[in-house]
Order: C-alpha cells, then structure tokens, then sequence
C-alpha cells in the first residue's frame, strides 16, 4: 500500500462526492446499450418457448418452419456441437430441450431469420409434439415421495445444515417464545434491458458474442461447453448492462446466440427478449417459505433460533442451492444466538426458474428474524432498539452460526444513529401528523448484515491491468462489469488517487474477455471492495513502471523521481506521461501493469452449511414511517433512514445511489411485487401487472453511513450492494404493525392483504369484546 | 395479421374520415393516441386491415361552451381536460379521473375519446363521464345519433358502434353552482396503474352538509360502469354528516357485481367500493365545507 492509502486527509479522490464517469452518456441516452444496436446485414434470432410447464417432447418437426422465406435457420438440440445444458454450479438446464420441458422458459428450439416478423412467424411454424405431464406447482408438494420426479435425483437440489448448542433444552427454559411462518414473492429483477445481445462468427471462426452479463469469463467457458470450442477462440463482451441485479449472472442468451451465429454465415444476429419472453424464461427471486421459532430470557437474551427455509428454485439450479446456504447463514440476523437449529431445502418445481438476485436469500429471511426481534420486544415492554443492541455480535465475538468473526462490524453503530436520527427520535410527534382520520402512521426499524465475495469452498480472487495510453492517459481494465453501480467510478477514483493525476485522465473498461483480466463476478456485493482492491494492487505496479522509465530516462536514480499531479519530475526536469508512453513504446517495452489478489477467507467452513461463513460482512439499519389508508389497505412509505457500514466510503454519492435504489426495490418487494405463476402457467405476463414503485412511491431517503473502515479493503471499504434492500423489507412489516396492530406474514403486503389483516384483526376485537 | 401487412390511412379532414369508413370493406379501426391501440395491437388482439389514423384531425379536439352545454371533441388528449379552466369550473369530476389515468406520459397521447372508444370497465373518464350525464354524438357518413352514456356501453369492450360511424362530439351537463365532484381511484400503486375500483361522484349541495341529490357511478365492479341508484337515493336522506356518509357506503357493495381476477378479488373489490365511496364522500364534503 502507498502512503496515500493510510491518510485519508490527503485524499484528492477517494471518499469524495465524484461523478459518475459513466454518467453524462447515461443520463443523455448517449450511450448505446448492446443492444440498441443495429446492423446493415443483421439477422433475428428468436427463441421457441415451451408450450408446457411440464412435458415429455416425442417429436419435433421443422421442415415447414425451414421452408419459410426469409429464414435462414431453425436450430434444434441436435444442433448442439458440445453439451447441452448449462447452470453455473451444476449445468441441469438443457439449452435446448430434447425429451423433456420443466418449465414455460425452457427453450426448444432456435430460429434466425431476415425479420423479427418471419422469426416469430417461423417459430408458430414449428411443431412440437408434447405429452403432457403431472406440473409440480408447490415446492412442499414437490419433497413429498408422491411428487413427479423432475431431476434424476430427485426434487430437493440440495440441503443445508447449521446446528450449534441445544435447542430443545433452550426452548424449555427459554421465559418468551415467537414462532410464525413467513412467505415470500417471487420478485423479479425488472431491469430496463430485457436479456438480450449480438452473436457473430468470421472468416476463420472467431466468435463474438455481446450480452449483458455478470462474469463474462464463465459465459465464455459456459458457451465453449455447449459449442465444444476452444474459448480462447470465442471472445465475450458483457458491459455495459442496462441493470442486472444477478439477473444476468446465469447465462441468458449467450449459448442461443453462439449457436446461431455458427449458421448465418458470418452475419451477426441478434436476439432481445420482448418483455413477456423476459419474464417467462428470466430467473427471479427464490419464493420462500420460512418456518421460524425464537426464544428469549425474560432480560430479552436471545436462547434460540430454529428456522425451516424452503426454497422454490424452480426447474432448474442455477445458483439455487447457494441462495438457500446464504440464507440459512444468515437466518439468525447478525446476533448471537447460542442455541441454533437451522435448516434450509433448495427444490424443484415446474415454477419458471430462481436464481440469483440482489440479497441472494436474505431477504427471505430477515423479514422473519428481525419481525421475530420485534414481536419479543413487545412482548418484554423492551425497547427495539435496546433488545437488538443487547443481542448483536461485535467484532470477534461468536455469531449465531458459530463463527468468531474477525472482520469489522458496524451493527452496533448502525443502530446508535438510528436511535439519534431525527425520524427515530420524533416518531411519536410525526406518527399524530396524519392527513386523514382513517390514516394511520407507524415508525419501525430493522438491522440486517450480508456476506461479501463468496463463501467457503469457492476460489475468490480480483484483478486489474492499467495501460499507459499513447495520449498519457491510463486504461483501467477490470473484469467486473458495470451493470449500473457505479464500480467504474469507484476504480477510476482508485486510480487517480494512487496514480496522482486527475480522473479524467483515467479511462475504464471492463467486462471483456479481450481486453480485461478474469477478475471473477459482479456479484455478492463484492466489486468495489475486490475490483477497487485488484486497482490499487495494479497501481502502485504502475507508479514503479513510470518511476524506474522516468529515471532511466533521465538518467537518474529511482528514489530522485516524484510523481507530480499529472506529470513526473526529478531535481527540476519534467516529463509528461505521453513522453514516458513514446520512450517505452520506442524501446519495444511494455506500457502495462496487472495486480492480483484473493480475496480474504474464513479458515474453518461450517459442516453441512454449503459455504458458510463469510470473512466479510456489511451491515445496515433502516429506520421507516409508513401511513396506512386503513380504509382501502393502501400502505405508503413516507421517509426512509438508511444506515449503512460500508466499511469507509469510497464515493458518498455512489453510496446514496445504491441506498435509494436499494430502498425503492425493497419498497417494491414488500409492497407491490410478485410474478404469480398457477400450475406452472405464468398469470404476471409484463408490466401491466407487475407493479414496481414509480417516483410516487419513492420516499425521501437519508444515508448515514457508519464508517467501521475494514482493514483488507481498498482505502478501507467494504461491499454494500444488497444489504441496502433488506432491513427495509421488516421494517415496513413492523411498521404496519405499528400504526394499525395488524401483523403480515405474506408478502407483499397489497392493499388487499392489509386489508383482510386489519378486518380478521376488527373481528377479533369485536369477538374478544363479546 | 401481421403487423407489418397492416395499413394505415390518414385522412385529413372529418368529412373524409367518415367518406372512408362509409365506403371501406377492409376490417379497420380507427386510432386515435394509440396508447391503447398499439398495446392491443403487439399482444395479437387488435390487427385490423387498417388503421384509420385520426390523431390529426384537429376540428375533433376542442373543450367549448355552447348552449348551456359543455362540448368536447372526442381526440381531446387527459391533458387538455386536466389544464381546461373550463372544466376544472363546471366538470372538476371529469379533470379529476383524467389526472388519474395513467401518467404524464397517457396523459398526453391518451385522448377521451379512445378512453371511451376501448370500452373498458375500468377506464377511468367513463364514470365521471356518467355522473355528468354525457352524451355521445356518434356519426356516419350521412347520420348522426345522440346516445346517452349509461346506453353506450353493452359489455366490457362492446358499444353500440356500428363499423362506419365514430365519437364526434361528447356533451356534458356543466355543473350548477353547489354542484361538485370528486373521482376516487384504487389502483395498485399510485400511478400507471389499472383500477382495481373507481369511483365518480357529483354532488347537488344546499347548505350546510345537507345535499339535494347526486349520482355515483362506479367503474371496475361490473361488465360496464354501474350507476350506484341506492346509495345516490340516501344522499338526500339528511345531512351527510359522518355517520350517514359510512352508512351510505356500507349499501354500495351490494351495488356492485365485480369478478376476481389477477388484480383483486371479487370480495375486496366489493369491500373497497364501500371504502371508496366512503372516502370520496368525506373528501367532497371537506372540500365543500372549506370551500
Ligand atoms: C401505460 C398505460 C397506462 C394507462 N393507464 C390508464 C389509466 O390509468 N386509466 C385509463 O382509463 N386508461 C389507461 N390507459 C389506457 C389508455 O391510455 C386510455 O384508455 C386512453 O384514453 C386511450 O386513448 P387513445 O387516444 O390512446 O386511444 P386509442 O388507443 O387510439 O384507441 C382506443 C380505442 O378507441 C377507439 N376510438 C378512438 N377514438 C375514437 C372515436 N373518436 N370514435 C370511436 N372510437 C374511437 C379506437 O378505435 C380504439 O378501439 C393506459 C394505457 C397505458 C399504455
């Protein structure tokens, strides 16, 4: 590490309110996305969907689809060179079904054609002859012995175990018990691009495929198993992406494109997902079912925690079977529980396809552990804010799941500044200030925490090159893809802090299997802290490479040579960086620097947990007052306190892009969102039904980050991407409660189902007054 | 159909318009701002041979007074309704639902007379349109029929729209001096949303909170828009303190024939025309009292 990464006060970059880098061409609509793009000798790809959530495929027939003018190809299983299937853990997912569809999203078949319209035409011409079977629609349903097997191995993918202390005996002495059931909404990503992207193929076999995507060099490697290619011959542009939020971690269309791009003869072809494609064959959010018991000492001691999660995961794995173990560690919220007795099931259904999404699990179950926190709380006459702070682990102390957790904690913080905000303090004057005698008003907080890279047994690393350009600028290359973050803005701050020149000067690219190293994925909240780290390995690479070239240039001695503020100098001589590019350049030497790094692990795994613990964790508190129109069932978010442990702060701004937007998609998830599928047959078709906030849905939202800087960062960050939607979520649950009494247990809370709890909750009253 | 063997034809005045669709034997529709035409059109339910583009037809677009009558043109956009200091004065009903539909956006292609035209139980003038007595001046070629709003309508998405004739003309009762309105939407979520229930309500007061009588018309409970008479029959029945307004709504779910469906159920949809009115009526008396 330099000397400017110890002293924050000198920081001319780092920590700083800098614009997106990104920005201007975004905010104009300048910037075009991959798939905004348009070619002369283009063709269309489309995608044939099954017509059954469940069948056995006995036949199908392509010739008249063939015979249409226009069409240049229709592609089946048969046409796969290599294997035919793909998942990022385990490839259960065909790429193009042969014998059996799972679900509505499987693909069949592929067409390219000179038209959108003939493509589409085309794929009505296909026929397929299905038989179809018994739908798996419930995932309890799906672990009975009586369920249709949908996978070889059954339909629980997987299962997880964390048992610490005895609960039985916890539960016996425990003075307060809470036990309940929680369900979740099968959220959806809801990203502006659709999945989609451009396949081409040249002269000599080359290929390029341009998808949006979270980890370009799996796809490439997931790509070169299907075509039986050698991926160093198939290159993989993923960024930029117009919104992800791990809905583009698996692979989308990638392989789809690929293949056809091998029979249009050298012309590109695109496919883009309508957005009723999208919400038929996209992954979304695991709908949980979360069984949960708590007990506390009458002092308000956390004794135990049993929880059941079951995981509807859908046809396929994808990433499945690690969202249930990221869920199951962090059941217990960040307490410390001695007695736990957790168990989670990730299973098949016929129900589209789960996968990753931003809290990957967590959201499902932190609004049962924090509603639980709550409910004892009430229960004990305590204050919500004491019995977390009682409870919570500090650095080094033992967590729930039985780890000594070594890395920073900012719980503990975060709910000291919850307890001084302004909303928290004057709840009960804002709480009378309503507009409407039917209307009641409730203030509710939540904590919740959430590992950072990935857990035990996954290799986790980061890398960064940085290229002195010809102009003197530098090329920043980081694998992690910017899929709207801001991670751009975060390395280009790096660089220029650790290179000492002006950010403008910096040029980042990322997301491209040519051009920037594998540095592992945009995910698990783990880009700034892992790419922003890989850059300031690199750069300190990049000062010795321009410090020894300076010296030799100058014929002086290494330690005789400073770096200026955009230009090099040495006992009164001045070089510029485009100088030092040409002598390099003239002696044929090279102009580029990488640095490489793992990612810090946890020695010790826990048995059975499928990857728990993490080292790093970041933590955050929400603070909310809704109104609820106890008249209709209508529950409005009015302000929102955001409090997040980031460790320290790379860009402030950045921070509050992802507290807002984390708190509106937290405010969409409990409220307003939810993909119905019945019998396997989606009944949410597009956006006429899915309901996500609009602007007047969006509260006022502060930020008040508690810096706990965390050693191993970069400049002392951390990752905060999920965690900013998840406390929100029992928040508003608990805010509910707060103002009418009433209690949800399903979500989203819609007005009909606040509603119907607010009148069992009359009834009951009218009942016990009798 | 497909889309791409669809034509379209543009003609430039009212008279031209009316001379196509006398003489046309291709299936056609007539598209006004599109925002629901277009929709229909990408989801395979509207492909007619032809587009009868009347977006340009600028002598159909006019909000005017004329003989104690308020008259506006069917291609008049939610926006030119909302911003009308006319009707804001003597049909606040009707600048109130149009607010509500969909937003900024529909507000400013979506015009009233294809909110009329689609048919929709849910479409959010059509109540007020009822509360206000609309008339709709529908033509051919060489006919013109006034229609009465509550006879337009024969079903959810059916009209008594022979396939030559079109809206010309929209006729609306101005309100009186002590006549007010309010339109009360439930959607699920604030804006861009489709009504779960909605309802329009006018209002005929005296003084103080007693009323002389009014109407109420609820939309999204029914195949069309239902006229709550009950309940409109107990304005009168005293004055509209808070007791008689949850009195009155409590009668309005037995007004109302409304279906589950992705949105709602049957049930809330019912329990949520009561909370509707409920709300409305206390909001225009608050509003009349601090007038
Ligand atoms: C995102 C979105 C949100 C929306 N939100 C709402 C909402 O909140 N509330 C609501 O009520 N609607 C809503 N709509 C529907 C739509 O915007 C309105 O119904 C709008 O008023 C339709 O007007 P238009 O001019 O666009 O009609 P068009 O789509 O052009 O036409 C609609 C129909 O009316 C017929 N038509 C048009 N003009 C005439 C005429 N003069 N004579 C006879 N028939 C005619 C057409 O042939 C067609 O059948 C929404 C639509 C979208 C896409």
């Amino acid at each position: 590490m330099t000397d400017n990464q110890t002293n924050p006060e000198s920081f001319k970059w780092v920590g700083k309110r800098v614009k997106r880098i990104d920005g201007p061409e975004k905010v104009t609509g300048e910037l075009k996305y991959m798939t905004d793009y348009h070619f002369d000798n283009m063709v269309w790809g489309k995608v044939l969907q099954s017509e059954y959530p469940h069948a056995k495929i006995n036949h199908i027939d392509t010739e008249e689809a063939k015979k249409l003018p226009g069409v240049i190809c229709v592609l089946t299983h048969k046409d796969i060179p290599g294997f035919n299937g793909f998942g990022i853990v385990v490839p259960d997912q065909p790429v193009l079904c042969s014998k059996v569809v799972r679900c509505t999203g499987d693909a069949v078949a592929l067409v390219a054609a000179e038209t959108l319209e003939i493509a589409e035409q085309a794929l009505s011409l296909i026929k397929v002859d299905y038989e179809p079977l018994e739908v798996v629609a419930d995932a309890e349903l799906a672990m009975t012995p009586s369920a249709p097997r949908l996978h070889p191995d059954g339909n629980i993918h997987s299962q997880v175990i964390i048992k610490n202390g005895d609960t039985e005996k916890a539960f016996q002495e425990a003075d307060i018990i809470v036990e309940n059931t929680f369900y979740s909404p099968r959220q959806m990503h809801a990203f502006i691009e659709t999945e989609g992207g451009w396949g081409v193929m040249d002269e000599e076999g080359f290929i390029t495929i341009r998808c949006p995507g979270q980890y370009a060099y799996r796809d490439r490697m997931q790509i070169a198993r299907s075509l039986a290619y050698n991926p160093e011959r198939i290159r993989v542009i993923s960024s930029p992406i117009g919104g992800a939020f791990g809905g583009k971690d698996e692979i989308t269309v990638q392989i789809y494109l690929a293949l056809l791009a091998m029979h249009t003869n050298g012309r590109p072809v695109k496919i883009h997902y309508s957005r009723e494609e999208s919400v038929i064959a996209g992954i979304k959010r695991h709908p949980f079912k979360v069984q949960m018991k708590t007990a506390a000492k009458s002092d308000g001691t956390l004794l135990a925690n049993e929880v059941r999660a079951v995981g509807d995961t859908g046809a396929y794995a994808s990433l499945g079977g690690a969202v249930i173990a990221l869920a199951i560690e962090h059941s217990c919220g960040p307490y410390k529980i001695p007695n736990v007795d957790l168990e989670g099931f990730c299973v098949y259904t016929n129900n589209g396809i789960a996968g990753a999404f931003r809290g990957f699990g967590v959201n499902q179950v932190c609004m049962g552990i924090e509603t639980h926190m709550d409910m004892i709380a009430e229960k004990l006459g305590v204050d919500p804010i004491e019995l977390r702070k009682k409870n919570v682990y500090h650095q080094g102390e033992v967590s729930s799941v039985g780890h000594v957790v070594k890395s920073s904690v900012g719980t503990f913080k975060t709910l000291e500044t919850a307890e001084n905000c302004d909303l928290w303090r004057n709840r009960e004057k804002y709480k009378t200030e309503v507009s409407e005698p039917w209307k009641k008003r409730g203030v509710s907080l939540a904590t919740s925490f959430h590992g950072i890279g990935m857990g035990i047994g996954l290799p986790d690393y980061g890398a960064a090159s940085i290229e002195l350009l010809q102009d003197g600028k530098f090329l920043v290359g980081v694998g992690c893809e910017e899929i709207g973050g801001g991670n751009s803005t975060v390395y280009a701050q790096v660089a220029a802090e650790i290179l000492n020149c002006d950010i403008s000067n910096i040029h980042v690219v990322q997301g491209d299997t040519s051009r920037t190293l594998d540095g592992g994925t945009v995910t698990a909240s783990r880009s700034t802290y892992t790419g922003g780290r890989a850059v300031a390995t690199a750069a300190p690479n990049m000062v010795k490479l321009l410090t020894q070239t300076a010296a030799e240039m100058l014929n002086l001695p290494a330690s005789k040579v400073t770096i200026n503020t955009n230009y090099i100098s040495a006992e009164g001589k001045k070089l510029t960086y485009q100088s030092i590019y040409q002598y390099l350049f003239d002696n044929r030497k090279t102009t580029r620097v990488e640095g490489h790094f793992y990612l810090p692990k946890e020695k010790e795994g826990i048995e059975g947990s499928g990857g728990a613990p993490h080292h790093l964790y970041g933590y955050l508190t929400h603070v909310v007052m809704v109104e609820v129109d106890t008249l209709t069932g209508e529950t409005d978010v009015l302000r929102v306190v955001s409090i997040p442990d980031a460790g320290k702060v790379m860009n402030p701004q950045g921070l509050e892009g992802q507290t807002e937007g984390g708190a509106v998609m937290g405010i969409g998830y409990t409220l307003f969102e939810d993909i119905l599928i019945e019998d396997g047959y989606h009944k949410t078709r597009n956006f006429t039904d899915y309901i996500i906030p609009t602007i007047r849905e969006t509260p006022l939202i502060e930020t008040f980050p508690v810096e706990e800087a965390e050693a191993t960062g970069p400049f002392g960050a951390k990752g905060i991407g999920e965690v900013v939607m998840i406390p929100i979520i029992a928040a508003i649950m608990s805010a509910i409660h707060d103002a009418t009494g009433a209690r949800i247990y399903h979500l989203p809370a819609t007005p009909e189902r606040v509603f119907n709890a607010l009148k069992s909750l009359k009834n009951k009253k009218t009942q016990s007054a009798r | 159909m497909l889309v791409s063997e669809i034509d379209m034809i543009t003609p430039s005045s009212l008279s031209e318009c009316l001379a196509f669709l006398a003489q046309t034997n291709k299936k056609h529709k007539l598209l006004a701002g599109g925002t629901d035409a277009t929709v229909r059109m990408k989801e395979g339910n509207w492909r007619p041979e032809v587009w009868v583009n009347i977006k340009n037809l600028k002598e159909l677009r006019y909000i005017e007074e004329k003989e104690g009558c308020i008259h506006i043109g069917p291609l008049t956009t939610h926006t030119d309704i909302v911003r009308s200091p006319l009707l804001q004065k003597k049909a606040d009903v009707l600048v109130e639902a149009s607010r509500e539909v969909g937003a900024t956006q529909m507000q400013n292609m979506g015009t009233i007379g294809g909110n009329i035209g689609t048919a929709s139980p849910a479409g959010d003038t059509i109540p007020a349109l009822y509360v206000l007595g609309a008339i709709l001046e529908i033509s051919s070629l060489d006919t013109k029929r006034l229609v009465p709003i509550e006879q337009f309508f024969t079903g959810p998405g059916r009209t008594v729209l022979r396939v030559n004739e079109m809206i010309t003309n929209i006729l609306i009762q101005p309100q009186v001096p002590n006549e007010i309105g309010i339109f009360q939407k439930l959607g699920p979520r604030k804006a861009q949303s489709i009504s779960i229930v909605n309802v329009a309500i006018s209002l005929r007061m005296i003084e103080g909170r007693h009323c002389q009588g009014g109407k109420i018309a609820f939309g999204a409970v029914g195949p069309t828009i239902i006229r709550a008479k009950k309940c409109e029959s107990l304005l009168s029945q005293g004055p509209l303190t808070e007791d008689l307004i949850q009195n009155i709504a409590k009668i309005a779910w037995k007004e109302v024939m409304p279906i589950t469906d992705v949105r709602a159920t049957a049930t809330y949809r019912r329990d949520m025309a009561s909370a509707l009115l409920e709300r409305g009526l206390y909001r225009l008396i608050r509003r009349w009292e601090n007038r």
